[in-house]
C-alpha cells in the first residue's frame, strides 16, 4: 500500500501523466544532445567553407602588403590608404591599436587566424616587416551566398528524423518499464473492486436488519449492544462508501441537482448521532435556512460526513463539535486532538495518517478534496495541537 | 649703431626662442648628413611597429648607441660610423623623441 502512495487509482489518467513527463523529459535530452552534435557539425561546416576561402585571402593580403610597402616607401609624396573593391582591410600595429581601417567591424580579433561574423568573414596576417608600423592586417570579405543554407536544410532533415526515431524507441521504452507496474495496479485494482462489492450486501443486510430491532422492547444491555453493533455497522458502511468513490469515482457520473444544505447536514447529525453519543460529544449547530447548492446530493453528503466523522473520531472524550451553515459556506469546528501546524499542508494526501490510534485509511480528507475541486469548493483547514480543528467549506 | 645691436640681439633671441629641443640637438646635425631623418623614423617603423615600441627602442639606442642595437644597415654604419651617446638628460632625450614621432608619425596623415 505504501508503494501506491500518490498512486491515483485511475490507471489510465497517472499513465499518461507519467508518459508524459518521461517523454517531455526525454525529448528535452534527446532534444540537448541533438543540439549539442548539430553545434559541432554547424562549426565543422563553416571551419570547411572558410579552409577554402583561405588561399584566396591570402593571395589578396599578398597583394595589399605589397601595396602597403610601396606606400611605406613613398609616404612622403603619397598617403592615401590602398584600396579595393574585392575586399575591405585594415592594418594595426604590434599594441593591437588601429591604424587605418575601412572594415565594417569596429572591433577585430587579432588572435584568430580567420572567422566569419556577421556575414563576413575576416583573415588575419601577421606582416613579417612592419610596413607604415602595421603588425597586423586583417581582410573583410562578405561571405559566399547561401553558404549555410544547404548546412540547415541538412540539420533539420537529419535532427528531424532521429529526434523522431528516438521518441519511438522513448514511447515502446517507457511501455515496457510500465508493464509490470500496469499489471500489479491493474490486480490490485481489481482486488479492491472485487472486495468492495463483496462488501456491500453483507453491510446492508445488517444495517436494515439492526434498523429492524425495535430497540424499546428490549432490555437496556441488549439495547447497548445492539447500539454499539449499530455504530460498527455505520462505520463499515462509510469505510464502504468511502472505497466505493474512490475505486468507480472516475466512472461514477454526477446528479447535479438543488440541494438544501440545512436538510443534508441535519440528516447526516442524524446519522452520525449513535456515533456521537458513544464518545458523550455534544453538538452544538447554527444553521441558517434556504441556502442551497447544485451538486450530487451523494457527494456532499460524503463531503460532509467525512469532515464530521473526523470531528467525532479525533475528539475527547465529552467533547464538542459546533457545526454552522451561513451563505458563505460550512463551518465545522471540534475540540478535538487536532493537527501540528507542520502537518496541515499534508491532510489531503491519500493514506496520510498523522494519529494511528484510531481506525481509518487516510482517504477521507482526500475524498473532501477530490469532491471540493470536483466543484470549484474551498476547503480550509486551521488546526491546533491539543485545540480543535476548525474546517471552513466556502464557495 | 646702438640700436641697431639691440635689434639684432631681439631678433637672434627670437629665433633661437623658436627652435624646440629637438630642432636644436637632433635636426640640427642630421641636416648635414646624407641620409634624412625621416628615413631613420621609417626603418623604427618598419622594425618596432607601435608608437611605445618604437619610442622605447630609440631610447635605448640614443642613451647607448651600438652597432647591434642599430636599424641601419651594415653598409651605411661602416661609411657613417655609430653615433656618440647623447648628452641630453632623459627627459630632454624623451621630449625630442616625442616631437620627433610626432612630425613624422603616419598613423594620422594616412588618408
Amino acid at each position: 500500500m505504501l508503494a501506491l502512495k500518490n498512486w491515483d487509482i485511475n490507471l489510465r489518467s497517472s499513465e499518461k501523466k507519467t508518459l508524459w513527463s518521461f517523454l517531455g523529459l526525454y525529448a528535452f535530452l534527446t532534444l540537448l544532445i541533438l543540439a549539442f552534435v548539430a553545434f559541432l557539425y554547424y562549426g565543422f561546416e563553416r571551419n570547411l567553407m572558410l579552409q577554402n576561402q583561405k588561399e584566396s585571402l591570402s593571395n589578396l593580403t599578398n597583394e595589399q602588403i605589397a601595396r602597403l610597402k610601396s606606400l611605406h616607401v613613398n609616404f612622403e609624396k603619397e598617403q592615401t590608404y590602398p584600396r579595393d573593391e574585392r575586399f575591405n582591410s585594415a592594418i594595426y600595429d604590434s599594441s593591437l591599436k588601429q591604424i587605418f581601417s575601412t572594415l565594417h567591424a569596429k572591433k577585430v580579433n587579432l588572435y584568430e587566424d580567420i572567422y566569419l561574423e556577421n556575414g563576413r568573414i575576416y583573415f588575419i596576417k601577421e606582416l613579417e616587416s612592419y610596413y607604415l608600423g602595421a603588425r597586423y592586417i586583417v581582410l573583410e570579405v562578405p561571405a559566399p551566398k547561401r553558404w549555410d543554407r544547404k548546412v540547415y536544410r541538412k540539420l533539420l532533415l537529419y535532427g528531424g528524423l532521429i529526434f523522431g526515431v528516438l521518441v519511438v524507441i522513448g514511447y515502446f521504452l517507457l511501455n515496457l518499464l510500465l508493464r509490470p507496474m500496469r499489471e500489479t495496479i491493474v490486480l490490485l485494482d481489481r482486488f479492491i473492486k472485487d472486495t468492495t462489492h463483496e462488501l456491500n450486501t453483507p453491510i446492508n443486510a445488517i444495517l436494515s436488519n439492526i434498523e429492524m430491532i425495535e430497540l424499546e422492547t428490549l432490555d437496556s444491555a441488549l439495547a447497548k449492544k445492539i447500539k454499539r453493533m449499530s455504530i460498527a455497522s455505520k462505520t463499515i458502511s462509510n469505510l464502504y462508501d468511502d472505497l466505493t468513490y474512490l475505486v468507480l469515482s472516475n466512472h461514477m457520473g454526477s446528479h447535479d441537482e438543488s440541494v438544501d444544505l440545512k436538510t443534508l447536514i441535519e440528516e447526516r447529525i442524524e446519522y452520525f448521532t449513535l456515533l456521537l453519543e458513544s464518545k458523550k460529544i455534544t453538538i452544538s449547530t447554527d444553521l441558517q435556512e434556504n441556502i442551497t447548492l447544485i451538486i450530487d446530493r451523494k457527494k456532499m453528503a460524503k463531503l460532509i460526513d467525512n469532515i464530521l466523522s473526523n470531528a467525532i473520531k479525533y475528539n475527547t472524550i465529552q467533547g464538542s463539535i459546533y457545526l454552522s451553515l451561513s451563505p458563505e459556506g460550512i463551518v465545522i469546528q471540534d475540540s478535538g486532538r487536532g493537527i501540528q501546524e507542520s502537518q496541515i499542508h499534508q491532510v489531503f494526501e491519500r493514506y496520510t495518517r498523522f494519529d494511528r490510534s484510531v481506525g481509518g485509511f487516510g482517504i477521507g480528507l482526500n475524498i473532501v478534496w477530490a469532491i471540493a475541486k470536483e466543484y470549484s469548493l474551498h476547503v480550509k483547514i486551521d488546526s491546533q495541537a491539543n485545540q480543535g480543528t476548525r474546517v471552513k467549506i466556502s464557495w | 649703431m646702438v640700436k641697431h645691436i639691440l635689434f639684432l640681439l631681439v631678433i637672434s633671441s627670437i629665433c633661437c626662442a623658436k627652435q624646440n629641443v629637438y630642432e636644436q640637438n637632433c635636426l640640427s646635425c642630421h641636416k648635414e648628413l646624407a641620409v634624412k631623418i625621416d628615413k631613420f623614423f621609417y626603418r623604427y617603423l618598419l622594425k618596432y611597429s607601435s608608437e611605445a615600441e618604437v619610442k622605447k627602442a630609440m631610447m635605448a639606442y640614443l642613451k647607448n648607441p651600438k652597432k647591434d642595437t642599430s636599424i641601419l644597415q651594415d653598409g651605411l654604419i661602416q661609411r657613417f660610423g655609430v653615433k656618440k651617446k647623447t648628452t641630453l638628460t632623459d627627459e630632454k632625450l624623451k621630449e625630442s623623441i616625442d616631437i620627433y614621432w610626432e612630425t613624422y608619425t603616419v598613423f594620422s596623415r594616412l588618408k
